[in-house]
């Protein structure tokens, strides 16, 4: 009995469909990383008052593609302590989950790889097993500076899970279903989720930009820190697999996972005439999310490791649990609308964002005491 | 062809011979932690393979299975802390070697 | 031509991958190498819970095993400087025939013991995270209670056994 749009056999249709797409989200990832590093570089130049590249093709399009042709004849080189197993195996670790995790963005009304009724818990379990890959990168390399910052991001990376985890439970509660389509479905028209849950946004999107190592949570790779943290000894083509396409389709899936949730994914004017409009919101709303990234990126600076888990354990989880509560008290209270929640999450917002002057006077206050305490047992 | 029941049950039995093996002939602390938690997860796969094959509303055994995992979670983190103490005192990681309760 | 030779095939290769990494955990020597194959039979254990249909106890394998449990060995394994010769208890080093021969003797049996169970055919899985959060929440919410107990305790034992007393620390600096 023939089936789907080529008309063959399922036998073959099954196996087909599936070939294609993995070749399909291959061909997103390597696009969107090229697309990125291009962006990325254009977007700091701007904010830093430069040019950025433009010597190759217009305006410094081709630029990635010469620096990917550049990454790929580069010679292979492997030290000869590390580990021969873990150091090859590792970018793989590192780059798979990233790549299962594009089945269940839905990109219009049908354009999603597998509807998984589990959707959500899906996204957050591949997104901790890149933990794994970095502490085997860190391990295999063979090298002090490669190992401690290998488990310095494990560290980093286990810990942002739980902010993230909790902010889209909290979402999961308000929508009543973990399905990223039926997530979509229950944002009705342009009243989108963050105005319903702004609080859990800026939760998940803090916890995001800590989940894929970018600035201001960027130690492990820095390259001032520990000579580049974990990826010391790969180069070439190994280096290009674990940073720019990891690092860059892990953005990309993370702001999915935020345009889905709290901006209504592909919604958009035009959508219900012609449903292929989807991608291009999606697209462009994704593409919204990564230029704001990008744009921290140029302006923040980067946090110490040990403010970095302070800020995570002492300041974002005990915001989250707060968020969680409120949001399921108020679900049960009112079971029918949704207006109690916003107005709860907008003052939490409000009071966050008000409250940081005055944490920050605290503790300023409490280190220069410290400071002068030691500098006067230091001076007796 | 389905997979009979006891394909499954075959498959927890050995994963858990081989961790009760791995508990008994290992020397190394972290290595017979990581054998406990093969059996634990042989135990795992009978609960579930006995709750999806004999009932499709009771959801017991997956119930169980959901304590069993926060179970395991806390028990590794409290064994490797007992471990990583223990080597901070002496640093030996063969459990052979720890017996006496002095020094 | 239909899908069901897919079914064994796929059981055939996950417990082929369950087997063989738990028992190289056991066998190996390089204490890495046994963690990470440890994670390999997580994996092929979620891959078995997906086979019954039981999705949800797969992701939830997968985010804890091997999302955290196994970071957690490996954390424990770059604390520990491991000794590396004699990786086996003294028995099994000298008399390996006598040891298969007894964890044969057992195993055998119990496995062909194992096939006699048989079961109704297979309801049809489909999405189970409803009844079984129905479940957790409301016929099992005080276990579910001490659960949360549990780890708590559990995660204030694991620091205050590693927490390293500064008083002490800078005493046996100073002998």
């Amino acid at each position: 009995m023939p089936v789907g749009p080529l008309g063959l056999d399922p036998f073959f249709w099954a196996p087909l469909r599936l070939v294609i797409a993995v070749a399909l989200a291959l061909f997103l990832v390597l696009n969107g990383a090229l697309l990125q590093i291009y962006l990325e570089r254009k977007i700091q130049a701007v904010i830093q008052d430069r040019l950025g590249p433009y010597h190759v093709g217009p305006f410094g399009l081709l630029q990635t593609f010469a620096d990917a042709i550049k990454l790929i004849a580069k010679e292979d080189v492997r030290a000869r302590a590390t580990d021969p197993w873990f150091f090859l195996a590792a970018p793989a670790l590192v780059f798979c989950p990233m790549l299962a995790s594009w089945v269940v963005l839905p990109f219009a009304q049908d354009i999603v790889g597998a509807d998984l009724n589990i959707g959500l818990l899906y996204l957050t379990t591949l997104g901790s097993m890149t933990v794994l890959g970095i502490v085997i990168a860190g391990w295999a390399s063979n090298n002090k500076y490669a190992l401690v910052g290998g488990l310095r991001s494990a560290g980093q990376l286990i810990s942002y899970e739980i902010p993230q985890i909790l902010a889209l439970v909290s979402v999961a509660l308000v929508v009543g279903s973990l399905s990223m389509i039926d997530i979509t479905r229950s944002q009705a028209g342009p009243l989108v989720n963050v105005f319903v849950l702004p609080f859990s946004f800026l939760i998940y999107f803090i916890a995001a930009l800590a989940e894929t190592n970018r600035t201001p949570f960027d130690l492990p790779e820095a390259e001032s820190e520990l000579v580049a943290g974990w990826l010391t000894e790969y180069s070439g083509m190994r280096w290009g697999t674990m940073l720019a396409l990891s690092e860059y389709g892990n953005v990309t899936v993370v702001s999915s996972i935020v345009t889905t949730l709290w901006f209504g994914g592909w919604q958009g004017p035009g959508v219900d005439a012609v449903p292929l409009l989807g991608v291009l919101w999606f697209t462009l709303k994704v593409y919204g999310v990564i230029v704001v990234m990008m744009w921290i990126r140029a302006t923040l600076p980067r946090l110490r490791i040990d403010q970095l888990m302070a800020f995570c354990w002492l300041g974002l989880i005990p915001m989250a649990l707060l968020n969680i509560l409120v949001v399921a008290v108020l679900a049960l209270a009112f079971p029918e609308t949704k207006i109690p929640i916003a107005l709860a999450s907008w003052l939490l917002v409000i009071a966050f964002i008000a409250g940081i002057p005055f944490v920050q006077r605290r503790r300023l206050a409490l280190l220069r005491a410290r400071a002068s305490a030691s500098a006067v047992r230091a001076a007796s | 062809m389905t997979v009979p029941l006891g394909a499954y049950i075959a498959v927890s039995a050995g994963l858990f011979f081989i961790g009760c093996a791995g508990v008994l002939v290992r020397r190394n602390a972290v290595v017979i932690l990581m054998c406990v938690e093969l059996m634990l997860n042989a135990a795992n796969l009978a609960l579930v393979a006995f709750s999806r094959r004999f009932g499709a509303v009771d959801q017991r055994g997956s119930v169980f299975v959901i304590f069993v995992f926060v179970i395991a979670a806390a028990e590794v983190a409290v064994g490797l802390a007992i471990v990583l103490s223990a080597y901070r005192n002496r640093p030996v990681i063969d459990v052979d070697e720890i017996r006496t309760m002095k020094g | 031509m239909s899908f069901d030779f897919v079914e064994p095939v796929v059981f055939a290769v996950l417990a082929f991958g369950v087997i063989g990494a738990g028992a190289a955990v056991v066998l190996l020597d390089r204490i890495t190498a046994s963690a990470l194959l440890m994670a390999l039979t997580f994996l092929c254990m979620a891959g078995m819970f997906v086979l019954l249909g039981a999705e949800t106890i797969a992701a939830f394998q997968v985010l804890i095993y091997v999302g955290a449990i196994t970071v957690l060995i490996l954390f424990g394994v770059q604390f520990t400087k491991q000794g590396g010769d004699r990786s086996y208890a003294l028995f099994f080093q000298k008399q390996y025939p006598l040891a298969a021969a007894l964890v044969a003797a057992v195993a055998i049996p119990v496995a062909l013991f194992a096939f006699s169970f048989t079961a109704p055919v297979p309801q049809p899985g489909g999405g189970d995270i409803r009844p079984l959060a129905t479940s957790v929440f409301t016929d099992y919410a005080f276990a579910f209670e001490v659960a949360s107990v549990l780890l708590l305790a559990a995660m204030v034992g694991a620091i205050v056994l590693t927490t390293r007393d500064q008083r002490e620390e800078a005493a046996r600096r100073r002998t």
